[in-house]
């Protein structure tokens, strides 16, 4: 009764796949949200902001090829911050200015074969 | 070895697997956009939201229209510089027209996905919005489109295709018990069973069985390949379109969707105006609907009356005020001279006759007394006498001449407009007849008729026929009753221009019932074609719904929502009348 189980786990996977695309706490200690097929979450300290890749299960992915660019609002100002690949799935970038621990904005993610993906904090 | 009902059983579970994966697939990946609708009039874009604005990017011929909104009232935001991130770098977007802002955009020619960051400055509000733009490939459209082939690749080519069309078109009409899938299978059935009984019946023709049997199998096949068209978008990009002409983008038409919402692009809502509210919750006070009339004000009005009866004579510049004529307090209006009745006249003959000749005898007296008194045979006192007599009747034989010819001027009593006239040269007023009506078009108040004593009717309006509304101010309320209700008089404290006295209104006053609900403008409100109540909720950036509601009236200019539509919904106020008109 293999391919009975299969279906049934299939139906339930589809179901319950949207339910977890909003923006939600992450592990890194920043907020996750979707990206395109990538979950992003980022991480804001001081001037240095990180962004932690994640895939649509929730686990890490690694970050080398990817480029990012962030644009975050602080103070009624937009920052624009690019983001390179560091250790494991982090990528990071260094703003101008501080940045409070949640700003608002945008993270632009490109991934190595030129895909490119979206994802907002509000 | 599997029982057959084993395998129905997996069957089964195969079919809700497929039904649950092309039910879901669509919003997987994609969060707060609501999809690109799937029109063939409709240039591929994309839109972005944010808390403050409403984003919507349209390339075309190389350049990207981006038109911005604000996303409560849905007006355009002027003035805002828009930074783009795009794949060539970053650029700014140059406005076009209040709300509409375009950027040269060479790389958006190459087909392909592209994401763009869109940082949007209005004044003190930024927001960072990114857009996902797809430009479908213009070749792609070009080859999908029929060629001419050989007959036989035609054919083999129609069979490879037919088999998965069949396959999906039977899946999707069992999903749906398509009543056309049913009418093939129930005609297939009645075909062969006439079939069999034809070859009982005769024995002798096969040949009439095998053609039965192939036009069946062709008229299921056509009816299936058919339907497999209508769930394919690709199938319609391709070939059941008629192909524009290569590097013409598809204009924007307002429609209405297949799924009954109805799309406006961004240039026609702003066209038409468009504009949104954020419905929330509150608390309103019940209202009641009187039934009233407009009134002049009395404090500034006045009616112009005749004392005696007389004949109506216009006044020194020889104009009766026609209607409509402004007068000033103490304005003479007309006069009146009272008519001298025959037994008068001779009554007031012999008076005169009498007092000319007393005249006569106390001015000869007069005379001779002047001659007298300075030589002492009359006293002075005696002389004084006779000349205050004879001035006496002087006085009374003038006051006897002007009684007959001094008419009584009619004057206007207070400012305002003539609004009534009755005059005409001539004619015999009755004493106490009306022959003015001045109002004050200025102060105008309203008398409404009230079967309950109003508690809260401080707040009130009144509502005309054409749809004007009129704030009032509650003035007062009778006592006594009147034709079993009691009259409520307010005064309108808006603009009066246009309104007549005698004028049925509607007035709206508030009551102490306080209600909870979600107030919307009454213009919010539309009248489908099917008589029910709708209003339109601005769903997506370019998308309306039409939401069935059941709504109680409020007071002239809202209505209150009672059911059919939660809190935080956009709901169209301005030009929901255009968009019910959207076909």
């Amino acid at each position: 009764m293999i391919p009975w189980r299969a279906a049934l786990l299939t139906s339930v996977v589809l179901v319950a796949a949207p339910v977890c695309a909003h923006e939600t706490a992450g592990k890194c200690g920043g907020r996750v949200t979707n990206a395109g097929n990538y979950g992003v979450e980022l991480v804001a300290k001081g001037q240095t902001v990180d962004v932690c890749l994640l895939d649509g299960s929730e686990q890490p992915v690694p970050a080398a090829g990817f480029k990012a660019t962030a644009i975050l609002v602080e103070g009624g100002k937009p920052a624009r911050i690019a983001l390179t690949p560091a250790d494991g799935n982090r990528l990071t970038g260094q703003a101008q200015v501080p940045l409070g621990t949640a700003p608002r904005g945008a993270v632009q993610l490109t991934a190595p074969d030129g895909a490119s993906a979206s994802g907002t904090f509000n | 070895m599997m029982s057959p009902i084993t395998a129905a059983l997996r069957a089964l579970a195969m079919a809700f697997a497929l039904a649950a994966g092309s039910a879901y697939a669509h919003e997987g990946h994609d969060h707060g956009a609501a999809p690109p609708p799937v029109s063939k009039t409709i240039a591929p874009r994309g839109e972005a939201v944010s808390s403050g604005f409403e984003l919507v990017a349209v390339p075309r011929d190389g350049i990207l229209s981006l038109y911005l909104d604000r996303i409560q009232s849905g007006e355009p935001v002027p003035g805002a510089t828009l930074e783009i991130d795009t794949p060539a770098g970053t650029a700014t977007a140059q406005p076009a027209a209040p709300g509409v802002y375009r950027l040269p955009a060479p790389w958006l020619n190459k087909p392909g996905h592209y994401d763009v960051m869109v940082t949007v400055t209005a004044g003190s509000d930024v927001d960072v919005l990114p857009v996902a733009l797809t430009v479908p490939d213009p070749t792609a459209l070009v080859t999908a489109a029929p060629k001419p082939v050989s007959a036989r690749q035609q054919i083999s080519a129609t069979v490879t295709q037919a088999v998965p069309a069949l396959a999906h078109g039977v899946r999707n009409r069992i999903n749906r018990a398509d009543p056309v899938l049913m009418a093939v299978a129930g005609g297939s059935f009645l075909l062969s069973i006439l079939v069999v009984l034809a070859v009982r019946g005769r024995r002798r023709v096969p040949a009439l069985a095998l053609l039965a049997v192939t036009v069946t199998v062709l008229l299921s096949a056509s009816a299936f390949a058919h339907g497999g068209e209508d769930h394919d978008d690709k199938a319609i990009r391709g070939a059941a379109l008629i192909q524009p002409a290569p590097g013409t983008a598809p204009t924007d038409l307002a429609q209405r969707l297949p799924d009954g919402s109805v799309f406006v692009p961004k240039p026609t809502q702003h066209l038409l105006g468009l504009r949104t509210v954020m419905t929330e919750i509150g608390t309103f006070y019940r209202t009641i609907g009187l039934p009233g009339r407009i009134i002049p004000n009395p404090n500034a009005s006045g009616v112009v009356q005749s004392s005696v009866g007389g004949r109506l004579s216009p006044p020194q510049n020889g104009q009766f005020p026609r209607l409509g004529t402004p007068v000033k307090k103490g304005d003479v209006l007309a006069y009146v001279t009272p008519p001298v009745a025959r037994v008068d006249v001779s009554d007031m003959r012999q008076r005169q006759g009498e007092l000319d000749q007393q005249i006569a005898i106390v001015q000869r007296r007069v005379e001779r007394y002047l001659k007298l008194a300075p030589s002492g045979a009359v006293s002075q006192v005696q002389l004084e006498e006779a000349q205050d007599e004879l001035k006496g009747l002087r006085d009374r034989r003038t006051a006897l001449d002007t009684v007959r010819l001094e008419p009584e001027a009619l004057v206007a009593p207070v400012d305002g407009v003539i609004a009534e006239a009755a005059a005409v040269a001539g004619q015999m007023a009755n004493p106490g007849a009306m022959v003015f009506q001045i109002v004050d078009p200025k102060s105008l108040w309203v008398e409404a008729l009230s079967f309950d004593a109003l508690g809260g009717a401080e707040n009130a309006s009144a509502r005309l026929a054409d749809g004007r509304t009129l704030p009032l101010t509650y003035r007062g309320s009778g006592l006594a009753d009147r034709n079993q209700a009691i009259p409520v008089q307010f005064a309108i404290s808006g603009d009066t221009s246009g309104l007549r006295v005698g004028q049925f209104v509607t007035v709206q006053a508030a009551t102490t019932t306080e209600l909870q609900g979600l107030a919307l403008p009454r213009a919010a409100v539309v009248r489908s074609s099917n008589g029910q109540d709708v209003i339109y909720e601005h769903t997506g950036a370019e998308r309306y719904e039409a939401r069935q509601v059941r709504v109680t009236p409020l007071d002239g200019n809202r209505v209150l929502v009672a059911a059919g539509l939660g809190a935080g919904k956009r709901v169209v106020t301005q030009g929901a009348e255009l968009l019910d008109q959207v076909r």
